[in-house]
């Protein structure tokens, strides 16, 4: 595939802008976590163009290109884990207030 | 022929990210979400990392997302009467349309896997491997990156307690108010489990 890099990094962006969106605009637990669960696999899919980059003939040796593919494998990772402790935390605020719209939940005063 | 598919797979991992900001319902959001793993896994593929793109679809189309509809319908969020007032579909008409664009997705990723079995076919790839090749990878996870890897490790161990800690129904008992009244109890059940004797 001979997509230059600036698009997949463009793409990336689009999807990272979508998912801060959707995070500041969302008043839903859940799509407000959907929306980090984007920004993630948006910063995932440019640590690989960045690894396709620098793997390129011409620029091979210049960078390692292995560390894209490892970054984003610690990447998915930490996904999983706020994705389980941010339902696990749903749960709790549905079982306090019996709903999951975050503009209910001001004890903070935040 | 791979870069086009590329652009439709970017075009369609766009459209689905609307359709995760723009749902009315938290249901439809994460179904949406599901749309955009399967496009940026068959975009992984395409771009050579085939174990990257294997991982998207487990972990996330398959572990993170089940996670997420598990608690929507445990929540009971996604419930029939306001499923119908907003799908404005019939039922047939929600299947065939989650029927189309599952049987779409599957073949846009079938259709990036044989392009790169072409590509590996014909020795276009970089270097005549994967990007992520995983023997080089797993020498790395247990070499250069050990310290990461064991983090990762004990921020798993520290997210499952958490988890069971904060979904845990807390148990009401009656006449234990303070610390002091409550420490016999907890007391007892370390005993009972065979953590303390």
């Amino acid at each position: 595939m001979s997509v230059p890099t600036d698009h997949v990094l463009a793409l990336a962006a689009i999807l990272f802008a979508l998912g801060v969106l959707g995070f500041l605009v969302r008043k839903n637990v859940i799509i407000v976590l959907a929306s980090i669960e984007l920004m993630l696999n948006a910063a995932n899919l440019s640590f690989l163009a960045a690894s396709r980059h620098w793997s390129q003939s011409a620029l091979a040796g210049q960078g390692d290109a292995n560390v894209g593919p490892i970054f984003a494998i610690f990447v998915i990772l930490v996904a999983a884990a706020e994705a389980a402790v941010g339902l696990a935390l749903v749960i709790a605020l549905y079982r306090l207030k019996k709903t999951v719209a975050l503009d209910t939940v001001a004890e903070l005063r935040g | 022929m791979a870069e086009a598919l590329f652009y439709l797979l970017g075009a369609g991992s766009v459209l689905f990210a609307v359709g995760v900001v723009r749902a009315r319902m938290p249901l439809f959001s994460v179904l949406s979400l599901l749309g955009t793993f399967f496009c940026l896994a068959a975009i992984y593929l395409l771009m050579g990392f085939p174990f990257l793109a294997a991982t998207q679809l487990l972990v996330y189309a398959g572990a993170i997302m089940v996670l997420f509809l598990f608690v929507i319908m445990l929540l009971n969020l996604g419930n029939e009467a306001e499923l119908e007032r907003h799908a404005g579909l019939s039922l047939s008409g929600r299947r065939l349309l989650v029927a189309g664009t599952s049987a779409a997705l599957l073949g846009l990723v079938g259709l990036a896997a044989a392009d790169v079995d072409s590509a590996f076919a014909a020795d276009t790839l970089p270097k005549e491997r994967a990007l992520d090749d995983l023997p080089t990878l797993a020498r790395l996870l247990f070499s250069r990156y050990m310290l990461p890897f064991e983090a990762a490790s004990l921020l798993l161990l520290a997210t499952m307690v958490a988890v069971i800690v904060l979904a845990k129904r807390q148990r009401e008992r009656p006449g234990a108010s303070g610390p002091t009244a409550r420490e016999p109890a907890l007391r007892e059940e370390l005993v009972e489990s065979g953590v303390e004797r």
